[in-house]
């Protein structure tokens, strides 16, 4: 049924064109940072900034930034379920899915695997079970 | 189907050990507004969306909530490590010891065990799209009320982080349940509990109508 949703004219739906509630985005890193790609819908809490992630070594660096990548494109995932149309959001949603492939293949030869259906799984002993678990705080940034 | 990714959506590394704070943030797992209700609720309403785009939202969301339940438990898990039982004893979580010694174990502030009677699924889309945007506005709160319950900045982060999350989602929400309520005001959309009513045929016909776009 999406056949009747596809726009492929770069144009907008009416509906989207007359929104007052456009979508803003904020840069993958800001995004990351904030919780919310979308600078329209942010609202701080008191006057609270959101913490400010600072990797101390390249594992650290290469994780934060695919960290990045993915929220980018499941951000704009989450955006795209509700508006089909919209050809420039759809790029840039994989713009940052094929980021997040890269970053996570090169962080995955050099500092162990993270997807369970990944094509380094090729070691023995077997290397899904090797390495830190994301909940022991030293793996994380 | 799902997939494990063996990392955190969000990172989590909390230097401090702080019981009474794990006490208090093993609501968000297993207490009314927590993610454990969040993703059963949406993840068992997805089924009977009327059309793709509820289908797909609700089960993204519903996704993306497994993730949060990862790091609240992870933030429980690491301000408990290393606790003697002395400390544990001192910040109430001598009765939890008993049960569970340090596992995990999913229950509100107060030790009540998580219950499926916090969410519910009526078949009926605006019904449910409701409970999950009250259910985004109520989380909310409690990542405020937690918030303000600590100054441990390892802590503060994750919270602001999560908090933010439930106001995206609740917008989402938002968005998705006033497009069916236009589809229903327009006699698009059948809100009735039967299926024959709400299956794809409905809508395709609705979207090749030439009044879809002026009508949204």
């Amino acid at each position: 049924m999406y056949n009747y949703y596809l726009n492929n004219n770069l144009y907008r739906s009416n509906s989207d064109f007359y929104r007052n509630d456009m979508p803003k985005l904020f840069s993958p890193e800001v995004g990351y940072d904030n919780g919310n790609m979308f600078s329209n819908l942010y609202d701080p809490y008191k006057n609270y900034k959101p913490e400010n992630l600072k990797p101390k070594n390249d594992r650290e660096r290469l994780l934060l930034d695919l960290s990045r990548a993915s929220f980018a494109a499941h951000e704009l995932k989450l955006y795209l379920d509700l508006n089909p149309n919209d050809n420039s959001m759809l790029t840039l949603f994989n713009d940052y899915r094929n980021k997040m492939n890269e970053l996570t293949n090169e962080y995955e030869s050099k500092y162990g695997v993270l997807n369970s259906n990944s094509n380094n799984l090729n070691q023995t002993p077997f290397n899904w079970e090797e390495g830190i678990w994301p909940w022991e705080a030293k793996f994380n940034v | 189907m799902f997939s494990y990714k063996k990392r955190l959506q969000y990172p989590i590394n909390i230097k401090k050990k702080d019981l009474r704070l794990a006490k208090y943030l093993v609501t968000q797992y297993g207490g009314s507004n927590g993610e454990l209700a969040a993703a059963l609720r949406y993840l068992n309403q997805r089924y009977t969306m009327p059309d793709n785009r509820g289908k797909a939202l609700l089960t993204d969301i519903g996704t993306e909530e497994l993730s949060h339940i990862e790091m609240i438990s992870t933030m429980i898990y690491q301000l408990m490590k290393g606790a003697t039982l002395d400390e544990l004893k001192e910040a109430g979580l001598d009765t939890h010891y008993a049960e569970h010694n340090k596992a995990l174990f999913p229950t509100d502030a107060n030790g009540v065990p998580f219950s499926v009677a916090y969410f519910a699924t009526t078949g009926d889309p605006l019904a449910d799209i409701s409970e999950d945007m009250a259910a985004e506005q109520k989380a909310r709160a409690v990542y405020e009320n937690l918030i303000d319950l600590t100054d441990d900045p390892d802590v503060i982060g994750p919270l602001l982080w999560l908090r933010q999350r439930e106001i995206v989602h609740f917008n989402r929400f938002k968005e998705l349940f006033e497009y069916y309520e236009k589809m229903l005001k327009n006699g698009k959309l059948k809100n009735n509990n039967n299926m024959n009513n709400m299956d794809n045929s409905i809508i395709e016909g609705f979207m090749m109508n030439n009044n879809f776009m002026n009508n949204m």
